[in-house]
């Protein structure tokens, strides 16, 4: 067969570039110069980037993961009817359709993420093939902003962007607010360290989101749009101002949109790195040009908010919910999920587990459930230990409440929260202590400082954990961090003060016999805490190869290379830092 | 930090970015992107001139420049190398990077995050959302994922071949 008759697909979202997505493709380009190569944004199976899709002109499709350059003259060779096929990496073909590592996709049921991977971001057409821009279209024909809100409300879909909040209920508020001059505006400030669904969706299908917010500017009647999207996610700013332009130029934004005499428009904002600016009124401020600080509400946004007027603010996975629900209608999005929680909702699963990536599932399925049967169990063969849900503002679940069920209450009765959706799965070489020092150090960094319990009572927490790490706490530090805990909850005005304590809450409910290992053995039993290991050399399994010594970066390794039993750590120099430990190929480094 | 880091700020092109972007409050932090991805930091000339010829005031350059994390400053080396610290990076060793980077540069006082030699600086950022290649860098543009300390020194040795920078070998 001829190279020239087939199609190639790569995804490029910015976790395939990080697996060498630019190196696949040159190498396509240099072995097959006539082959037709397509980008597509992140499917989600983060864990087999670079991942690459084959289809010949028989129709036939076949794809594979893990897929360096060095295979790429493997990959042509075999679809022109020569040599072997990469079995090795093989996730998809005509003749093996229930393979191990396909049933990641197919165990999901995916509505927001339903394009992404499969469409060319940087297409309108691809993207109306995929019935793009019928929903905008039927509502300007056939219905009026009220039956919008009303289809919302069957749907009873609730803002995905952490708080849950039913997203009719909020646009009715906007819908009753007097005035000509409104606003909706695309919350893409995914600040959540481990939530990642956001950027796929505006890197890999932007129209999805645009029509979602045009669904949302027609239904509360705002002319004028934001998307706010975090200045670290350049390909997804990129990208969707790509798809603001076209959209422009096919007539489906911008002025008398289709002929009627709705008119809305979109522009973009970098934010400039603020967590707290998730929040809605700080987001407002940041947008003004000001600090991101929240302020007291009421006003609500929805009466009084960007500029002083009436302004909506969804989450980028809401809106990308919202073509589908109008194309198949409210009910078939409620017949998902449970009584508490409707429809789906994407995780971002990572950490310790074998296959990480985006993950869609119906509202009602066991977090252990998504763990085995997509993520397909933990990555080093050790024992889950828990799962963090929601970042800064979330907490950890422990492993015995893996039966759990996605939704709403359910994770809010663990003391987690679902959060925005980032699920980092952690087996035992994580010390929980140190991760809820990780968390308050965020919190403490990105508090804006208005609140007095959330400027200093997180830098007290923090001090607190970092005492325990270093093994100088004493027990009734424990009953400090509970009392700042509930005082923090109390006192602080935004979401973020209110639960920064999370972390620290369900690590002292579920591990506290982790904290009483630092405080009373001066132990870490994670092997983390590096105030509380050694790194030593056995001397009977170290070859003297003298890789750690050059590694070291305190000098604190001596030794003569090739005299065997020569090594030794100098422990008043060394600082933990594990590096002797990641180099040794001879597992010659303890560390206790 | 070596003078020649400092830049030099040339008025008309502060001026082209007011009259591109607008002199209203709302382009506060607009104009001072624009000015960081020209220079790499906030030189204080570049603030002054914004001042001078907009609505926008010196309490509120000042206080947009010192409230989020993005804007820097002080000067920075010629490329920028971006530690990923997010959740999934930190527990599958983003310190690790950290030290080990540190190391070939050559910058040991912790305090400090530019290499002497003016090439690389160190940013330690929230989350670059790659968080199924944890542990994950960024430097200029270009991420890579599933690191560790030698392999980050060995992405960083080969980035510093091609830009004609010089690190330390080891």
């Amino acid at each position: 067969m001829d190279a020239n008759n087939l199609n190639v697909i790569v995804g490029e979202g910015t976790c395939g570039i990080a697996a060498g997505s630019k190196e696949v493709i040159e190498a396509f380009q240099k072995y097959a110069p006539e082959i037709k190569i397509r980008t597509v944004g992140c499917v989600g199976m983060c864990h087999q980037e670079v991942i690459t899709e084959i289809n010949d002109n028989n129709g036939n499709r076949y794809i594979y993961g893990r897929v360096t350059k060095k295979n790429v003259p493997q990959i042509i060779k075999f679809h022109q009817g020569e040599g072997d096929r990469l079995n090795d990496n093989l996730i998809y073909s005509p003749e093996e359709q229930d393979t191990d590592k396909w049933k990641y996709l197919a165990h999901q049921t995916r509505i927001a993420l339903r394009n992404v991977g499969f469409l060319d971001p940087t297409s309108i057409s691809e993207y109306e093939q995929r019935d793009g821009y019928k929903a905008i279209r039927k509502i300007l024909r056939e219905m009026t902003p009220e039956q919008v809100i009303e289809e919302i409300k069957v749907s009873s879909i609730r803002g995905r962007g952490g708080a849950g909040f039913p997203t009719h209920i909020k646009w009715s508020f906007a819908r009753k607010s007097e005035g000509d001059s409104k606003y909706l505006i695309c919350n893409g400030d995914e600040g959540d360290p481990g939530a990642f669904m956001d950027r796929s969706l505006l890197e890999g299908d932007p129209h999805n989101v645009i029509e979602g917010m045009l669904i949302a500017a027609y239904a509360i009647g705002a002319s004028r749009g934001y998307a706010y999207v975090r200045a670290e996610y350049p390909l997804a700013v990129k990208n969707f101002g790509k798809a603001i332009r076209d959209a422009h130029e096919r007539g489906v934004l911008g002025d008398n949109i289709q002929g009627s005499n709705f008119s809305f428009d979109i522009k973009i904002k970098e934010g400039a790195g603020a967590f707290v600016c998730g929040e809605e009124t700080a987001l407002i401020a940041s947008i003004e040009g000001e600090r991101g600080m929240p302020r007291f509400k009421p006003p609500f946004p929805a009466v009084k908010g960007l500029f002083g007027k009436p302004t909506i603010i969804n989450n980028v996975e809401t809106l990308a919910n919202l073509p589908w629900i109008i194309n198949n209608g409210g009910a078939a999005y409620a017949a998902y999920g449970t009584e508490d929680s409707k429809g789906t909702k994407v995780f971002a699963l990572a950490g310790a587990i074998k296959k990480g990536g985006l993950v869609e599932v119906p509202m009602g399925t066991k977090i252990r459930d998504v763990l085995e049967d997509i993520g397909g169990g933990s990555s080093s063969g050790k024992p889950f230990k828990a799962v963090q849900l929601g970042g800064p503002s979330g907490g950890c679940i422990p492993e015995s409440l893996f039966d759990t069920t996605i939704e709403y209450a359910a994770i809010n009765a663990t003391g987690a929260i679902m959060g925005s959706g980032g699920m980092i799965v952690m087996d035992e070489t994580t010390c929980m202590v140190d991760l809820a020092k990780y968390f308050l150090s965020f919190t403490q960094l990105e508090s804006c400082g208005k609140c007095t319990f959330c400027r200093i009572g997180t830098l007290r927490m923090r001090e607190l954990l970092t005492r325990i790490c270093d093994g100088e706490a004493e027990m009734s530090d424990l009953d400090a961090l509970d009392e700042l805990t509930e005082q923090i909850k109390k006192s602080s005005l935004c979401g973020l003060g209110q639960t920064a304590p999370n972390p620290v809450a369900t690590t002292l409910r579920y591990f506290r016999s982790e904290y009483e290992a630092h405080i009373k053995e001066r132990r870490c039993p994670a092997a983390v805490c590096k105030k509380l290991i050694t790194h030593t050399i056995i001397p009977a399994d170290c070859t003297a190869c003298s890789l750690c010594e050059m590694q070291c970066p305190v000098d604190a390794i001596t030794g003569e290379k090739k005299v065997k039993g020569s090594y030794i750590i100098n422990q008043a120099k060394c600082i933990n830092c594990g590096m002797c430990f990641e180099v040794c190929n001879s597992k010659a480094i303890l560390v206790k | 930090m070596s003078q020649a880091l400092e830049a030099k700020v040339e008025p008309e092109v502060v001026l082209g970015w007011i009259n591109k972007i607008g002199s209203d409050s709302s382009s506060t932090v607009p104009l001072l992107q624009a000015v960081q991805s020209e220079y790499g930091y906030l030189p204080r000339a570049a603030m002054d001139l914004i001042i001078q010829n907009t609505d926008i005031t010196g309490r509120q350059v000042y206080g947009v420049a010192t409230f989020y994390s993005q804007f820097r400053l002080k000067p920075v080396g010629r490329h920028i190398i971006r530690i990923c610290h997010g959740t999934a990076c930190h527990v599958s060793g983003a310190d690790r990077l950290d030290t080990s980077l540190r190391h070939i540069l050559k910058i040991t006082d912790g305090e400090q995050d530019t290499a002497e030699n003016g090439s690389y600086t160190i940013e330690q950022v929230a989350c670059v959302g790659c968080c199924s290649q944890a542990p994950v860098m960024v430097i200029s543009d270009e991420v890579s994922g599933n690191l560790t300390g030698a392999s980050a020194q060995r992405v960083l040795k080969k980035h510093a071949k091609k830009n004609e920078e010089i690190v330390a070998n080891i």
